[in-house]
């Protein structure tokens, strides 16, 4: 069972994390807002939406499971 | 006489298959259903990437060339990308309770996701496009309505599987070992948000704002 447990959390399935992914992607949102009113540089806006982009696909989409061959 | 390991290989699957044919391994189904799953995601990158691009090709200034857009409400906008990552979150949880056989936060996840997909679906119909630009509006309302309404289909097919996976789930169909019908939803719901984490800053943040009418 603790084994198992452990597997889960390798497969990225902790919440502990999707609670700290989820932290990080609201603070980049409210960045990118206020980033538009003082900034507004297409490139930076884009960047900021890359690195959200790029947090979604690996830690919740859990791309890395095409080439690891894990289980769920 | 000895008999190769190809060949006892070949009488094995003879013997377990009625049809002589190999029967792929739950983990070798899931193998291809996950490439088979990230190559239409991929796909999908072109469509919703060609209206991006059509976005920083149309809304430019004919005089300047300054990149521009409508006079479109920001914090609407910044309340509906909450909403859909609220709902990324939420999805995730599912996806990470039903590896761990919580049914009870994985019934929860899926239904909580569901309602916010639908609560998106509503700001979207109900506000975003009751707002200031129309779809006669020639650039900005092809662009804004092409964009909105091809990510609102793709939120509305999301919807509905979550709603079949959460019928699925209150009938024990997964188990922590087998539930890729909860793992696929949730990439598939996960993409539809990246698509949008790109559609915000264009749509509402980047560029000049333009009043219309």
């Amino acid at each position: 069972m603790e084994k198992e447990s452990r597997v889960n959390e390798q497969n990225g399935g902790g919440y502990r994390q999707i609670i700290i992914i989820a932290v990080l992607l609201a603070i980049l949102t409210v960045a990118e807002y206020f980033v538009a009113q003082a900034l507004p540089s297409a490139i930076f806006l884009l960047l900021i939406a890359l690195v959200k982009a790029a947090l979604i696909v690996q830690f919740f989409m859990h791309v890395y499971r095409l080439w690891r061959e894990e289980s769920h | 006489m000895s008999v190769t390991v190809a060949e006892r290989e070949r009488a094995h699957v003879q013997t377990h298959s009625p049809h002589g044919a190999a029967e792929p391994s739950y983990a070798q189904r899931l193998r291809n259903n996950r490439l088979g799953l990230w190559l239409f995601v991929f796909s999908e990158l072109f469509l919703f990437g060609g209206l991006l691009m059509s976005r920083f090709y149309l809304w430019r200034d004919p005089a300047t060339d300054d990149i521009i857009r409508p006079e479109l409400d920001q914090l609407l906008g910044l309340f509906s990308t909450t909403i859909l990552l609220l709902s990324s979150v939420s999805m995730a949880l599912a996806e990470a309770a039903a590896s761990r056989g919580d049914r009870k936060i994985l019934n929860a996840g899926l239904l909580i996701t569901a309602i916010l997909g639908i609560v998106f679906l509503g700001i979207v119909v109900g506000l975003e496009w009751q707002g200031e630009v129309s779809p006669g509006d020639g650039a900005f309302g092809a662009v804004f309505f092409g964009m909105t309404g091809l990510h609102a289909i793709h939120v509305l097919s999301g919807v509905i599987l979550l709603l079949i996976i959460l019928y699925n789930s209150l009938r024990g169909k997964f188990t922590t070992e087998r539930h890729w019908g909860v793992e696929a939803t949730a990439i598939y719901w996960h993409f539809v948000d990246v698509a949008w984490v790109f559609f915000y800053p264009a749509l509402y943040l980047i560029g000049r704002a333009v009043h219309l009418g």
